[in-house]
């Protein structure tokens, strides 16, 4: 291998090792039967998810991250894509003001959010405190840089002030642009985003506990839960929660694309070309 | 009343004029362009038209409704865009469908209208691409073809032409305005390209600093121009100045050395012997023959040529007299006559001589691009 190849296969490799080794151990863990004295794990067995899957809690849990998840990656989509869109067309003064806010929940710790919502929203006439609809509300605002951005980047790219114009122009009202003119056009952002928002709650335990705790058990905090009893039994719940993750980014990905094709009337961008745009649309 | 009134229309953004003390008559089926450089508020006039702007002053009176505060999408407006503007997410036949779609067209006729358009602008087989899959001058067509599905009261169109190529520009102004009389739809073209608005146009409306400097057919503009501007920005413009001398003989000493030229008498009062006169020439009227030729006009001068420049059917002449360049059109086959460097004799007729008094103080926006300085000449 000459030197112009040997260099930047060694970073590469660096990198893919660096990034790797923690999601191949975690898999390794969750099937060995001991894995503290050898080097190698000492055998193999599928006892840790069985264990996993027959708990009572785990279908609890499951649906719970789920529900809450989908929920967040909606209503972000319902609160965000509006917003962003309007103040692009005609309040681009606010555009600065919109960025310097998506950028507030990167500075404020889950901790103190947590804290902060709950002293807001425990007296009357709200009294949302600890439920998941708080936990949803909450999540909105954790995950609004991951949403927002993607939106944005999408939003610069297609002329969105001339398509509107033109759709108006034709008679269109401001809602009917925004399903048909707009939304397909922006929807390698929107996908984008509510991927990056699912994988992000899915796993999310800081906020979740502090907000909801107990009354709501989510997916992470089972896996927490056995981090204490059992490292191969957490190990297994990890897997299943990279999965679950994959799985289910995959299925945004085809839902989202499948009606993109379909609000354009049988046009657009092709799922391949949308996929292909979604992964390399900004984070 | 005109079928499109615009009166005294005034428009601002932070303190800067757009558009000011604008009004305009526009009559059912008349193609009006407006033409000014970049700037000049004829693209801010015609979204007012459209109402994607509302005026800070002024009217927009529409068969005789008012339209000036009624939004953009209940206007009834057909607008193409110099960006084509095409939705990317639909293909061209949903592209021209969209908007009788969201006029509740039956499908059927849906159906039937769309593929006529796509037949008129010559695209019955392009109906099934998408944006990106069409040429830029296939996509001004769909453009045009969704503006007119609607059957718009009025057509307006922000420079379609501009981002295309020459020789697409053409043929499809050319359709633009074919397309325009067979529908007898009344029509907005906004432009800064004079050629292109004065080749289609009913009516020609000239804009500078959010003013209109002239407006008229597109042979007044181009053959009477009212304001040094009107007579730069539209073609090219030879200008001497100089002093009159005597009004009733139409008789002006050049400020250039010892020239008198003759210019059509000027009526009493409009200017007095011995104020400051400019005297306009278009190349193509000025004669061009070898110093030792007899000429028939009775203005002519000597002038060495210093570049030639092939157009076409018309080669351009560029000439130093007493340090001012003059431009001159000749046939193409009349070229070899002429020796770069050597002396030639120009000569113009007095009926080929428009004048204007005073000098031209216009500034840099008369947008002249034969007037420009070359190889140390002053431009006039």
């Amino acid at each position: 291998m000459n030197k112009r190849r040997f260099i930047p296969g060694i970073f590469i490799g660096g990198f893919l090792f660096y990034m790797l080794l923690p999601i191949v151990a975690t898999y390794l863990f969750s099937i060995a039967t001991r894995w503290d004295r050898t080097i190698l794990p000492e055998g193999l067995t599928l006892e840790w998810y069985k264990t996993a899957f027959v708990d009572r809690w785990f279908l609890i849990v499951f649906k719970n991250s789920l529900v809450i998840s989908f929920s967040t990656v909606i209503a972000s989509i319902a609160i965000i894509v509006p917003t962003a869109y309007w103040v692009h067309l005609r309040v681009p003064k606010a555009r600065p003001i919109l960025d310097f806010i998506s950028t507030l929940p990167f500075a404020i710790p889950g901790v103190v959010l947590s804290l902060g919502l709950i002293r807001l929203y425990a007296r009357p006439p709200l009294m949302l405190a600890r439920t998941p609809a708080m936990l949803v509300a909450a999540y909105v605002i954790f995950t609004m840089p991951f949403m927002y951005r993607p939106v944005v980047n999408s939003l610069k790219a297609v002329n969105i002030k001339v398509l509107t114009e033109a759709a108006q122009s034709l008679g269109s009202s401001w809602l009917r642009t925004l399903g048909q003119v707009i939304l397909p056009n922006i929807m390698p952002g929107i996908i984008s985003g509510g991927l990056l928002v699912f994988a992000t709650i899915f796993g999310e335990f800081t906020i979740a506990t502090f907000l909801v705790g107990a009354r709501f058990k989510t997916f992470p905090m089972q896996l927490v839960y056995y981090t204490r009893r059992d490292g191969r039994i957490a190990s297994a719940y990890s897997v299943i929660s990279f999965t679950i993750a994959w799985v289910s980014s995959l299925f945004i990905l085809w839902v989202a694309t499948g009606w993109a094709k379909r609000s354009s009337s049988g046009g657009g961008l092709s799922r391949k070309e949308i996929s292909s745009k979604v992964m390399g649309d900004g984070r | 009343m005109s079928y499109l009134d615009l009166i005294h229309l005034d428009k601002s953004y932070d303190g800067t004029i757009a558009v000011r003390d604008f009004s305009l008559q526009v009559e059912q089926g008349e193609f009006v362009s407006l033409l000014g450089p970049s700037g000049c508020g004829k693209t801010t006039t015609l979204r007012m038209i459209a109402g994607f702007e509302t005026p800070d002053n002024g009217s927009i009176i529409l068969a005789g409704q008012e339209i000036t505060s009624i939004p953009s999408n209940q206007r009834g407006m057909g607008m193409v865009f110099q960006s084509y503007a095409l939705f990317p997410n639909m293909t061209a036949w949903n592209n021209i469908a969209f908007g009788l779609r969201v006029d509740r067209v039956p499908a059927s006729e849906i159906r039937i209208r769309v593929n006529e358009l796509l037949d008129l602008v010559g695209l019955s087989n392009e109906g099934h691409k998408f944006a990106n899959e069409l040429s830029g001058g296939q996509q001004q067509r769909v453009a045009l073809a969704r503006a007119l599905a609607i059957e718009p009261r009025v057509l307006l169109l922000d420079e379609p032409l501009s981002a295309l190529d020459a020789v697409v520009r053409v043929s499809l102004r050319n359709e633009i305005r074919r397309i325009q009389t067979a529908l007898g739809i009344t029509t907005i073209y906004v432009t800064h390209d004079q050629e292109e608005a004065l080749s289609i146009s009913d009516r020609v409306v000239v804009m500078r600093r959010a003013e209109i400097e002239q407006e008229g057919t597109p042979e007044e503009i181009y053959v009477q121009p009212q304001t040094h501007f009107v007579a730069t920005f539209v073609g090219t413009m030879n200008q001497f100045s100089g002093i009159l001398k005597d009004g009733q003989q139409g008789l002006v000493v050049s400020s250039h050395g010892d020239l008198e030229l003759s210019i059509p008498p000027i009526p009493v009062g409009s200017i007095q012997a011995g104020e400051l006169i400019t005297i306009m020439v278009r190349p193509e009227e000025i004669h061009v023959s070898k110093v030792d030729e007899e000429v028939g006009e009775e203005n002519f001068l000597t002038a060495v040529l210093k570049s030639i420049s092939l157009l076409g059917p018309v080669t351009r002449l560029e000439l130093d007299f007493q340090g001012q360049l003059i431009i001159a059109d000749i046939r193409t086959v009349d070229r070899h006559r002429f020796i770069l460097g050597k002396p030639v004799q120009l000569s113009f007729s007095r009926d080929a001589c428009r004048y204007m008094p005073g000098v031209d103080y216009s500034g840099d926006d008369s947008a002249n691009d034969g007037l420009k300085e070359v190889e140390g000449i002053k431009k006039p």
